[in-house]
């Protein structure tokens, strides 16, 4: 209990008397978590997109002409039991015109004109389980619906659905390459620091060591100091990086990282402020040579 | 044995500070190692308390051998022991009382204890009116005192001293021989390099002479006529 006052005390020490590194160090800090931050919030709004549109999706399998309701209907039986379908919905022809009128008032006379003998198909409107909504595996569902009898044409978003799920993708590593490169900055910017910070407190360093403070006891409150300069650092890049956020948003319209990737940023941050004062301590503290 | 240089050699690069040094210090000894500028007196005070490692050979001291040291075990082995530089090397941030009560409080000592001990010693070495000071407020005489109570503050074994006097005038260095006198007397092996023995005096204390890395035995060294 008294040691870990010690090491508090040690700490304020350490962080006395050098505002100005301490903050040049925060803002690199901040402006590099600000990059990263950015995006995260753009992958955070495109996920956000693809989700919505991946709960949206469904097949729309339009049926041959010749195909009776009754047959149809069974087709969506059988359907019904193929793995990854969740419902199946049959749409006769008189419901598909019904639904046409409705949702193209303007358009119901080109029905008139064409007579009794234009049918509208007749469709089965799928509904898929969550983990089957990806692109592959409504292609692959879709393919094999084609090769059935009776089906004349399967629709199933193929046209933007693979786009964005790369374009996800893609950004879902570029962010973990700003993440690296990010931690790598960010240990180097630290770590300088803290080397700087050993060297100007060398003496005191040494006159611990040679009273017999533990190892642990020396590097401490350094430790301390990368973890609270990774976090606050961390906090700051969340903040320009919400104030950004909340100035853009009227033009372009987004959310803001959800709290649960704000606390991991937090998190990132103070892991990274260790790391980097760890990297400066192994050059900084000196040991017994032989 | 508290203390054992066996064979002992220390190189700095191709420049050898100590060759061949075999020593043996008894608990309750006062030892004087002395000999001129560069003789090796400081390289060996830090084989003692391993703040470098021998070259060659082992030393002991207090039950730690320096071959067998873990990282753990430098601490414990500082812990035995007191130690006091020429420039005094108290931490200028601090004032008198935390210099003092720096080695207690690195091994979490209650505040009650450490208040307890620092103010006792403070009085003994007549700081109590300084214990506010910060150290360049201080006489020379002053800041050593302050030192040498830092390094008994744990109630350390041994006492090394390197060079006490060598920043002080001969008044000062006076009392300064005369407060580690008294600390070997209460029981404390002190084990001091100085360049000029003259300052203790004899009987009071076992003289070793270095010079350019090798012990002398007592009369070698030029200009000196001492028993030990």
């Amino acid at each position: 209990m008294f040691i870990v006052e010690a090491v508090l005390r040690e700490t304020r020490l350490n962080l006395r008397g050098k505002h100005s590194s301490i903050m040049v160090t925060l803002l690199m800090v901040s402006f590099s978590f600000v990059v990263f931050d950015t995006f995260l919030v753009v992958t955070w709004n495109l996920e956000s997109l693809l989700r919505e549109e991946q709960e949206a999706v469904g097949i729309e399998v339009f049926l041959d002409n010749g195909l009776s309701e009754e047959d149809g209907r069974q087709l969506g039986d059988v359907l019904t039991g193929m793995e990854g379908i969740r419902s199946v919905y049959y749409v006769s022809h008189a419901e598909a015109e019904a639904v046409f009128r409705a949702e193209f008032p303007d358009q119901g006379e080109m029905l008139d004109i064409l007579s009794e003998r234009f049918l509208l198909p007749a469709s089965l409107q799928i509904g898929l389980h969550p983990d089957y909504r990806d692109a592959e595996s409504v292609e692959r569902l879709a393919l094999t619906i084609m090769g059935m009898e009776g089906v004349d044409d399967v629709i199933y978003g193929e046209e933007y659905l693979p786009g964005l799920t790369s374009t996800v993708r893609a950004l879902g590593r570029l962010v973990l390459f700003a993440g690296l490169i990010l931690v790598v900055s960010i240990c180097l910017v630290v770590s300088s620091t803290i080397r700087l910070a050993v060297t100007r407190r060398a003496l005191t360093v040494e006159i611990m060591s040679i009273v017999g403070a533990p190892g642990w006891f020396l590097r401490m409150p350094f430790l301390l100091e990368g973890i609270g300069l990774g976090l606050a650092g961390s906090a700051g890049g969340i903040l320009l990086a919400a104030v950004v956020s909340a100035i853009l948003s009227p033009t372009v319209p987004h959310t803001f990282m959800p709290a649960s990737w704000v606390l991991g940023v937090l998190a990132l941050g103070a892991a990274v402020g260790c790391a980097g004062s760890w990297m400066g301590l192994v050059s900084g503290i000196p040991r017994p040579r032989s | 044995m508290l203390i054992a240089l066996r064979n002992v050699s220390r190189s700095y690069g191709d420049w050898p500070a100590l060759e061949n040094i075999s020593l043996e210090i008894e608990p309750g000894e006062f030892v004087v190692v002395s000999g001129p500028s560069g003789a090796g007196k400081t390289t060996l005070l830090r084989l003692v308390w391993m703040g470098d490692l021998p070259s060659r050979g082992t030393v002991e001291v207090a039950g730690f051998r320096s071959d067998r040291m873990h990282a753990s075990d430098f601490p414990a082995l500082r812990r035995n022991l007191g130690i006091v530089f020429q420039d005094f090397r108290l931490l200028e941030e601090r004032s008198v009382y935390d210099n003092v009560a720096l080695p207690l409080q690195v091994t979490g000592t209650s505040p009650r204890a450490v208040r307890k001990r620092v103010f006792s010693l403070l009085a003994d070495m007549g700081l109590s009116h300084r214990r506010a000071s910060r150290p360049h407020e201080l006489s020379g005489g002053e800041q050593q005192r302050v030192a040498i109570a830092r390094a008994m503050v744990a109630h350390p074994v041994i006492l090394l001293a390197d060079e006490p006097t060598g920043n002080l005038d001969p008044g000062v260095s006076a009392h300064v021989v005369d407060l580690l006198l008294d600390i070997n007397r209460g029981g404390t092996t002190v084990v001091m390099a100085t360049h000029d023995p003259r300052q203790i005096p004899p009987g009071k204390a076992r003289f070793c002479f270095l010079d350019r890395g090798r012990l002398s035995a007592p009369g070698e060294w030029p200009g000196m006529d001492m028993e030990p």
